[in-house]
């Protein structure tokens, strides 16, 4: 007698587009900054393009150093990989403010409008 | 009979190879999914095309300067006290957006404490401009 694989098979046929329709490929930053606190901050689970700037406001993406004029290009990149895509800017605490919004000026012309800066929830 | 049996057999469509495809794409999927954890506060920036819209009775103003200091109608205020400070100003103006001008020199923590405080004391939008260097 041979077993029947038929239900195993939708089973796992339903896991893989899950995993395919969740599946969105983050490239980290590269650093991992200080980020401050806030009561307000909520998960970004749409947010696939990170953006580290350290102490110094060096600005991070795709695991290396990069300029500011770069940003614009990038953030195309990955809203013509994925058009629902946000930006989140991980930022440290002591990092310039200017840096941060020359970045949301760059990301914006890029055409992504939704910007968040990331910071820790702080009931934990 | 024995013909008709075996042709039944060979009708069927070997589904193994597919199989393997179908496994080996779950496994890669499951390895490389990553659930991002990412926390964080939105923030609007006013586009720099038309500087009018906003009518300056309807802007609650916050001012961040160099030193981290925040002043808030003039008046220079503690970061705790911002939230109350806001919270006023939205009593007698609801519809109010919350404008925080910040230096450029100023931290960036600060400036996600304030539009944290902003939001807890109920402002709908918060935007951020950079104050102009002197």
């Amino acid at each position: 007698m041979d077993i029947n694989i038929t239900p195993m098979l939708d089973i796992v046929f339903i896991m893989l587009i899950f995993f395919i329709v969740t599946t969105s490929f983050v490239k980290e930053t590269g650093i991992d900054p200080k980020r401050p606190v806030a009561e307000t901050s909520v998960a970004k689970p749409r947010g696939n393009i990170l953006i580290g700037i350290d102490i110094a406001g060096n600005i991070w993406m795709n695991n290396r150093r990069i300029e500011l004029n770069q940003i614009r290009q990038l953030v195309e990149d990955a809203v013509n990989e994925n058009p629902e895509s946000s930006a989140v800017l991980i930022s440290d605490e002591q990092s310039p403010t200017g840096v941060l919004i020359d970045i949301m000026d760059q990301v914006r012309a890029g055409g992504v409008i939704n910007i968040a800066i990331s910071a820790i929830p702080e009931s934990t | 009979m024995r013909r008709r049996h075996r042709r039944a057999e060979e009708a069927e469509i070997n589904i193994t190879p597919m199989l393997d495809i179908v496994f080996i794409m779950l496994i890669f999927f499951i390895v490389t999914t990553s659930f991002v954890k990412e926390f964080g506060v939105d923030m609007s920036r006013p586009s720099n095309e038309p500087p009018k819209t906003e009518k300056l009775s309807e802007v609650i103003f916050v001012k961040i300067d160099d030193a981290g200091q925040i002043t808030i109608k003039n008046r220079l205020t503690d970061i705790r006290a911002v939230r109350a400070n806001i919270e006023s100003g939205l009593a007698l103006k609801p519809d109010a957006s919350v404008v925080i001008a910040a230096s450029r020199q100023s931290a960036a923590g600060l400036l996600v404490r304030v539009v944290d405080q902003a939001r807890v004391a109920g402002a709908g939008k918060v935007s951020l401009v950079a104050l102009a260097q002197d």
